[in-house]
């Protein structure tokens, strides 16, 4: 069985827990990141290659007295970048904490998640900003926590993503060893 | 329309009949622009300045393609970098000392505070369990096991019981393996997680380098972890367990990396190979919870203890009375009159005296008795000599006389009771024993009578033999108390010739055997 680190990072109040919380295996109380600073949480996803493992760290949102500990980083294979559709602002939390990842883990897959899907004609991110992102060649995806619109594909999307570059690596040594 | 060279060369001559000439120009033709290309690699070939250029610009990434390919490269440049190392140290072993310095200090400082935290736990153990009866019991069965004590402390202790174990990739947090004995109901991916998240907490909190050792809570709920390069292991035990449990699981850990390690270092999150280590942890699920027995074997420990202390406190009262005893009996036998002690010695219960003494001087036996000690544990030699204390003096003068006064002998002659003058002549030295041994007698508190014993030869009948011996007494008896002896001191005895004197014979003899003799009987012996 194959487990990953995966890491939720985004401003505070996005709804990240709340994103996952119906679709994950759980069992800590989110008080567990007001103090910790993290909370563990499980997702287990069928693959072509086998069941995948998805440990998942919902990390303290991002805010004027929280940061992201780049400790609790350390050995993700994946993570994923939520920001809300309804606050602008949470976009430019996203995009730095984009830079402060990469900084830390060097490149390796993400999803970029915009929140609260259910109610997009109120956002206050516009497509253009998405554009942009997808221009940057981020995968950019639309979920609503409400609904759970798109939360199963997410999670599938980024596992795709993982095992790929899993299998890339596998078969580059190959060719190379050929 | 222009002829192109070429279609010239065909059409003119032809093939067969082309000069040598023509042939180089063909070639130019056809391939002379490859031609000057192979020319330029040949050069670049053949340069080396080019060469090393070129190489430079491709040699980090080779070598890193390389490396994340197979191990052959490390494997080629072990010995050209054991080599360059030796040769550096070889010509400046300051620099790599210095280099190594921050590594080696925290390195030797780490090592160092875990040795001393060991040994002081296992101090700490030591001197709980020296005097326990169960350790004893341990102690025998690893000597006759020939298994390592720690082992069967492991293996015997009561009161704590490992329930599960938990061995965690260290950089990405990810369970590995997982054994418990009962079926859990907690995630242990999610917990691992978490004892990772938590590790990551308290170092990113209080700055802290190492790992998490040891959480205890309250109730007894242990969560005891060791940390290797690449992995922690961590086991959650129930009770107090023994120290030994550490040493244990870093045991378990090293032969854990030790086998695991071509599967941690290109961890891709594959945990399914670790089953491997599976039997590892496994016996790492050990001790037993009892409930109660604890308590009990600490009630038998203070029994025992207080026992034990019982047991010490008697024997050294004994040993301390018999210390007094025996000082007490050496300063009575030095005050006694008549005994000399010349040595007194005392070693593992056994008693020696030596020394001299007087034979009127109280035995020394007796003294030993009444001191209370065991006389057969005693051993003594006495050497007889003569004091010359007062006391024996007196007894020495009183013993003189009696001997005189008993080897005085009055005679008579045949059939008659009448003192002759020679012998009458005797009394007065007769008289001045008598008074002198009862001047002494009375000195010394000794009482005693003076037997005067009337003898007969042996003719005639016994009545008359008895008679005369009764008057010949009398008469010696009263011609002494003329003289002025208290009567009461005085007893006559008649023999008459039944008690004759055996060493001579004849008419001899029978002369000697007409006499009245003297006995002092002192009181012990005059009341039989």
């Amino acid at each position: 069985m194959i487990k990953k680190k995966i890491c939720m990072v985004g401003a505070f109040g996005v709804g990240k827990t709340s994103l996952v919380a119906r679709f994950v295996h759980s069992m800590y109380a989110e008080k567990y990141q007001t103090t910790v600073g993290v909370k563990i949480d499980k997702k287990v996803v069928q693959h072509p290659s086998g069941e995948v493992t998805l440990v998942l760290w919902d990390l303290a949102g991002e805010d004027a007295v929280t940061t992201v500990r780049p400790v609790h980083l350390k050995g993700a294979s994946g993570y994923i970048l939520v920001m809300d559709g309804l606050r602008r602002n949470t976009l430019a939390v996203a995009v730095d904490l984009h830079g402060r990842v990469s900084e830390a883990l060097g490149t390796i897959p993400f999803v970029c998640v915009v929140n609260k899907a259910d109610v997009r004609e109120s956002w206050e991110v516009r497509q253009a900003d998405l554009d942009e992102l997808i221009t940057r060649g981020w995968t950019v995806v639309e979920t609503s926590a409400k609904t759970g619109t798109a939360v199963e594909e997410l999670f599938h999307t980024l596992t795709d993503t993982m095992m790929r570059e899993l299998h890339d690596d596998d078969s580059t040594a190959d060719a190379v060893a050929g | 329309m222009s002829t192109s060279p070429l279609r010239g060369l065909l059409q003119g001559d032809g093939l067969n009949g082309g000069s040598p000439g023509d042939y180089t120009r063909l070639r130019e033709l056809l391939v002379g622009p490859e031609q000057s290309r192979l020319e330029e690699l040949q050069r670049r070939l053949d340069d080396k300045q080019l060469r090393t250029e070129d190489l430079s610009q491709i040699v980090a990434e080779a070598i890193a393609l390389r490396a994340r390919r197979d191990h052959s490269l490390q494997k080629t440049l072990n010995p050209v970098i054991e080599e360059a190392v030796r040769l550096s140290v070889k010509r400046d072993p300051s620099f790599l000392a210095n280099a190594l310095y921050p590594v080696i200090g925290e390195a030797v400082r780490k090592s160092v505070a875990q040795a001393l935290r060991g040994l002081v736990d296992s101090i700490n153990q030591t001197l709980e369990r020296r005097l326990s009866f169960e350790a004893l019991q341990w102690r025998f069965e690893g000597w006759r096991t020939r298994r390592p004590f720690a082992e069967i402390v492991l293996a015997r202790s009561l009161g704590y019981r490992v329930e599960q174990v938990f061995l965690i990739h260290r950089e990405t947090g990810l369970l590995l393996q997982h054994v418990a004995r009962a079926d859990e109901v907690l995630d242990s991916d999610m917990v691992a997680g978490m004892l990772s998240a938590i590790q990551d907490f308290m170092r990113d909190s209080f700055k802290g380098k190492g790992g998490m050792k040891a959480v205890e809570m309250d109730d007894g709920l242990n969560l005891w972890a060791q940390h290797g390069p690449t992995t922690i292991l961590a086991a959650v035990a129930s009770g107090t367990p023994p120290p030994e449990l550490h040493d244990l699981l870093q045991r378990t850990l090293e032969r854990v990396e030790a086998e695991c390690a071509p599967l941690l270092a290109p961890f891709q999150g594959d945990a399914t190979a670790f089953a491997t280590a599976r039997p590892l942890l496994e016996s790492c699920l050990l001790g037993r919870q009892a409930q109660g027995k604890r308590k009990r074997s600490r009630l038998f420990f203070v029994a025992f203890a207080a026992t034990l202390m019982l047991a010490i406190g008697l024997v050294s009262f004994l040993i301390a009375r018999s210390h007094r005893r025996w000082d007490r009996l050496v300063v009575q036998l030095r005050s006694e009159p008549g005994i000399v002690l010349t040595a007194a010695d005392r070693s593992w219960g056994r008693y020696e005296l030596v020394g001299l003494r007087d034979p009127l001087a109280t035995d020394p036996d007796t003294l030993v008795r009444a001191s209370g000690i065991n006389p057969q544990k005693v051993t003594s030699r006495w050497e007889p000599y003569v004091s010359l204390d007062g006391k024996f003096a007196l007894s020495r003068e009183f013993e003189t006389e009696q001997t005189a006064l008993e080897q005085t002998v009055l005679r008579f002659p045949l059939n008659s009771a009448t003192l002759s003058a020679e012998q009458l002549a005797k009394l007065d030295d007769i008289e001045v024993h008598i008074f002198k041994l009862q001047s002494d007698g009375a000195r010394l508190g000794k009482k005693f009578v003076i037997e005067l014993r009337g003898n007969t030869d042996p003719s005639g009948s016994e009545a008359k033999n008895d008679a005369l011996s009764q008057m010949r007494a009398e008469i010696v008896s009263s011609t002494l108390v003329s003289r002025g002896v208290s009567p009461d001191m005085l007893r006559t005895v008649a023999l008459g010739s039944r008690q004759p004197v055996q060493r001579a014979s004849g008419a001899y003899l029978t002369e000697l055997n007409r006499r009245v003799i003297f006995r002092v009987l002192t009181e012990s012996k005059a009341s039989q």
